[in-house]
């Protein structure tokens, strides 16, 4: 399986305390490329990855440098992405390693700790690229109809915009929307416009039963005092982000993020203030009630726009990221049907076996580890890369007590992004013996891995999780906080101090929390012999490594 | 034409998987039709283990300094090594003393009695050995013990399902097939605590702790069509998969985590034959990385 590793200097942030070169030494005895560039976001280089996947005939890549999360997240990036698939790298066969935010932002005092750390992220993005199958994208001309929810001054100038552009659009709303519309101090003019529009429709009184699908074909029924009315749509406009009832409705088949107050929110308030981590679904940016017209129609043309640039296209890919199930282990036991929150999974009446319906899975892989014959995998987590990773990370060759972080993708990896920026603030880095390793969702989470994480030797074990209420999966923080709970009783009869894993709730912008968490942890495992779980009260005295009591001297200075 | 032979040795274990070859009945006596039992503890004359043998019978686990030579000599003389039972196969009911560490048999038998040396922890012979055919149960059935050395002799393909015991238990499931946050049932009981038992519903589903899911099929789900929830000798499905862990990943969303851990020695039921074969196969302590499994 010829591997390309494709690195990027990050235009000399990953240099200041990596040695990148050296840390790509080890890969690139299994790679059939290893180029490093200046910056991958850069002219001329998607061409030249495209040329080296061609004469190489590479099927598997590994981007290292960025985070995971600017991968699907910036345009460009996302643009690079799509351009080595469309060179033939399976969706599934492309991983990242993040030097930048996880490795080089936060290690700036420890070159050779920083170092090594590095190449071992890099040894898990090729294990990943190279070991996990690939699965399969249809593509399909997205439709171009739009679900709006919530009559809103922002949702009558969207709609409005997509009717210009011939969009059909379905407004719904919880009150009297199609009143509302004409009734309002501002815009009366555009709700009338709307209205009278013969490709618009209005649905008052409305609530969601039910949704499947992805971008470009959503299918949604709603519950309307005329009776149930199904919609098939290529894209959902959230207008009322405030409104808790759709937002728990819309939560409960698709992936939509809530700040505290059950609120939905966008990928980014500035940069993708309408874009949602379902890229079919957006949301209009919430104003004050103060806010102005002008502001309004502001946000209501963000989010058309935001809808425009996926719907407009002749075709959109979907990556079928879902569980695969082994027919010839699965017993039809059904713990993945009940654990699944959003229903996807069930059991067939004729084979007494577990199907997907993969219009309803969100690929989280609760599924997965509640499976207990292994039927289940992720495919784009699979259980072997996971375990291979755990044990690649274990043999990094950073000194000190070691600490595996499994970081939800939801909450605890952007946690650990955010909190490159606090490292650069406060000028000494956390200590590089801290290994992570994203997992799709808390729910992800398998007994096993924090099990083979102690067996490898790590010396503690984080896991940090969405707070109540914050997981896209619903309960994947839930199911995870029962799975650890119950593991502690196995961990302490066995001889391992379970005081050694530990649970971190946190949300994606807490850098802070994040720190925080590892300098407990260190302080913790600081006093413990390395690789060796405790029986009796086998105290050792502090050993201890640089790491360990600078990231004790930074818990001071939080505290 | 001579007849193949056939040996059985028993390791540290409580000789139930023998009685499953003798309570074969017809077919132990068409078993000794078709074969030479060369060294058997059912025998009385205590034949020694031949050099070579066709087929050898392993039982019982490593839980002496002996049972390990008499397992490397078995598997030495043997064409074929049959690992029958839980016991041979993941260490069994015998390796929970594994989780008292090393002061267990000073614990069990005080300072003097003599005995033979016992090994620090129990170990499976399935994994000290390469074995060629693994046999769960504890026991296995007469039936299916007696499948299995048909199929060896006959030169058969054994038939032997990797899926759940689920897949062989006809007891019928209503909540399980309906997602949901909440757990099937409130509380988590005791058979006895029952003041009925639904014949028909899944075990889980009226608060049993049943093995059945984290357990491998093979045994007809004997248990359950009992009445009995299943106690998981069939061991793992997958050998990477602990039986146990699988338990706490697949009971955490079906039954009350909460009762599970007060009403239940969860790592009692959940390891129950399998310990020797985990993670972690015996407490681990500062000094003795070498128990981990490699």
């Amino acid at each position: 399986m010829p591997l390309g590793i494709f690195a990027s200097r990050c235009a000399g942030r990953i240099d200041s305390a990596v040695d990148l070169d050296e840390a790509l030494r080890g890969v690139s005895e299994q790679a059939a490329v290893v180029r490093v560039f200046e910056d991958l976001f850069a002219p001329g280089v998607a061409a030249r990855i495209i040329t080296d996947i061609e004469n190489e005939g590479l099927d598997a890549v590994a981007l290292v440098g960025p985070s995971a999360d600017h991968w699907t997240r910036s345009v460009s990036a996302h643009h690079l992405r799509d351009t080595i698939e469309a060179a033939g790298v399976n969706h599934n066969r492309i991983a990242t390693a993040n030097l930048l935010e996880q490795v080089a932002l936060v290690h700036p005092d420890d070159r050779q700790a920083a170092t090594a750390k590095a190449a071992s992220l890099i040894n898990v993005a090729a294990i990943r690229a190279t070991r996990a199958g690939t699965v399969e994208a249809s593509g399909s001309t997205p439709l171009r109809t739009v679900l709006v929810l919530g009559v809103t001054s922002e949702a009558l100038v969207a709609s409005q915009r997509l009717l210009q552009l011939g969009f059909e659009v379905t407004l719904a709303d919880r009150g009297d929307g199609s009143v509302t519309a004409t009734n309002r101090r501002d815009l009366r003019a555009t709700g009338a416009w709307v209205l009278d529009h013969p490709s618009a429709t209005f649905i008052d009184r409305a609530e969601m039963l039910d949704g499947d699908g992805w971008l470009g074909d959503f299918r949604v029924k709603l519950a309307t005092p005329d009776g149930v009315v199904e919609k098939h749509v290529g894209g959902i406009l959230l207008a009322r982000p405030d409104q808790t009832e759709w937002v728990s409705e819309l939560r409960a088949h698709f992936r939509v993020d809530v700040d505290d107050d059950g609120r939905a929110r966008s990928l980014d308030p500035v940069r993708h203030p309408a874009e949602t981590i379902d890229p079919g679904i957006m949301v209009v940016p919430l104003r004050g009630q103060d806010a102005i017209e002008r502001e309004r129609v502001a946000a209501a043309d963000a989010a058309a726009m935001a809808i425009l640039l996926r719907l407009s296209s002749d075709e959109v890919t979907h990556s079928h990221d879902v569980s695969s199930i082994d027919e010839t282990l699965c017993g039809g036991c059904a713990s993945c049907v009940r654990t699944c929150a959003f229903g996807a999974c069930y059991i067939d009446a004729e084979t007494g076996l577990s199907h997907v319906e993969e219009r309803r899975c969100r690929a989280c892989g609760k599924c997965v580890v509640s499976c207990p014959v292994g039927a289940r995998d992720l495919l784009s987590a699979p259980h072997d890369v996971m375990v291979a990773s755990v044990h690649e990370l274990a043999a990094a060759e950073v000194d000190g007590p070691k600490v595996i972080g499994f970081l939800c993708g939801g909450c605890g990896y952007p946690a650990a992004d955010a909190a490159a920026e606090d490292i650069v603030e406060r000028g000494s880095g956390y200590p590089a013996s801290f290994l992570p390793l994203r997992i799709p969702c808390g729910g992800r989470l398998d007994a096993i891995y924090v099990l083979e994480a102690f067996r490898a030797g790590f010396d503690g074990v984080s896991v940090y999780r969405c707070r109540e209420g914050h997981c896209h999966n619903l309960i994947g923080n839930l199911d995870m906080d029962r799975r650890i709970n119950l593991l502690r009783t196995v961990l302490r009869a066995r001889g391992i101090d379970d005081a050694r894993l530990r649970i971190v709730d946190i949300s994606s912008a807490e850098g802070d929390v994040f720190l925080k968490s590892l300098d407990e942890m260190f302080e913790l495992v600081g006093g413990h012999v390395p690789s060796s779980a405790t029986q009796g009260a086998t105290v050792v005295p502090l050993t201890s490594p640089e790491p360990a009591s600078s990231a004790a001297a930074a818990g001071g200075d939080a505290s | 034409m001579t007849r193949p032979t056939l040996a059985i040795v028993t390791l540290g274990g409580c000789d139930g998987c023998l009685m499953s070859i003798v309570d074969g009945h017809e077919a132990l006596v068409e078993l000794l039709s078709v074969v030479d039992i060369v060294s058997s503890p059912l025998d009385a004359s205590h034949r020694p283990l031949p050099e070579s043998v066709d087929i050898v019978l392993i039982e019982g686990a490593v839980t002496t300094e002996e049972d390990r030579a008499h397992l490397l000599e078995a598997r030495t003389a043997a064409k074929t090594l049959v690992a029958l039972g839980s016991c041979a196969t993941y260490g069994g009911v015998g390796g929970m003393r594994n989780l008292v560490a090393d002061d267990a048999e000073a614990a069990v038998y005080g300072a003097s009695a003599s005995r033979p040396q016992i090994a620090s922890f129990v170990e499976a012979p399935a994994l000290v050995v390469d074995v060629d055919v693994e046999i769960p149960g504890c026991s296995p059935s007469p039936e299916r013990t007696h499948a299995a050395l048909q199929a060896l002799l006959g030169g058969t393909e054994l038939a032997e399902g990797r899926r759940n015991l689920c897949h062989e238990c006809a007891r019928e499931k209503v909540d399980l097939l309906d997602h949901s946050a909440e757990f099937v049932s409130d509380a988590v009981v005791a058979l006895m605590e029952l003041e009925e038992i639904d014949a028909k519903r899944c075990l889980l589903e009226q608060g049993l702790l049943c093995m059945g899911p984290m357990t491998r099929e093979g045994c007809g789900a004997a248990c359950t069509s009992v009445n009995v929830p299943c106690r998981g000798c069939g061991g793992p499905s997958r050998r990477d998969f602990e039986q146990g862990a699988k338990a706490v990943d697949a009971l955490a969303s079906v039954l009350p985590a909460g009762a599970l851990m007060h009403m239940e020695d969860l790592t009692g039921t959940a390891y129950r034959y399998a310990l020797p074969s985990s993670l972690f196969p015996a407490m681990t302590t500062a000094d003795d990385e070498e128990v981990r499994r490699d």
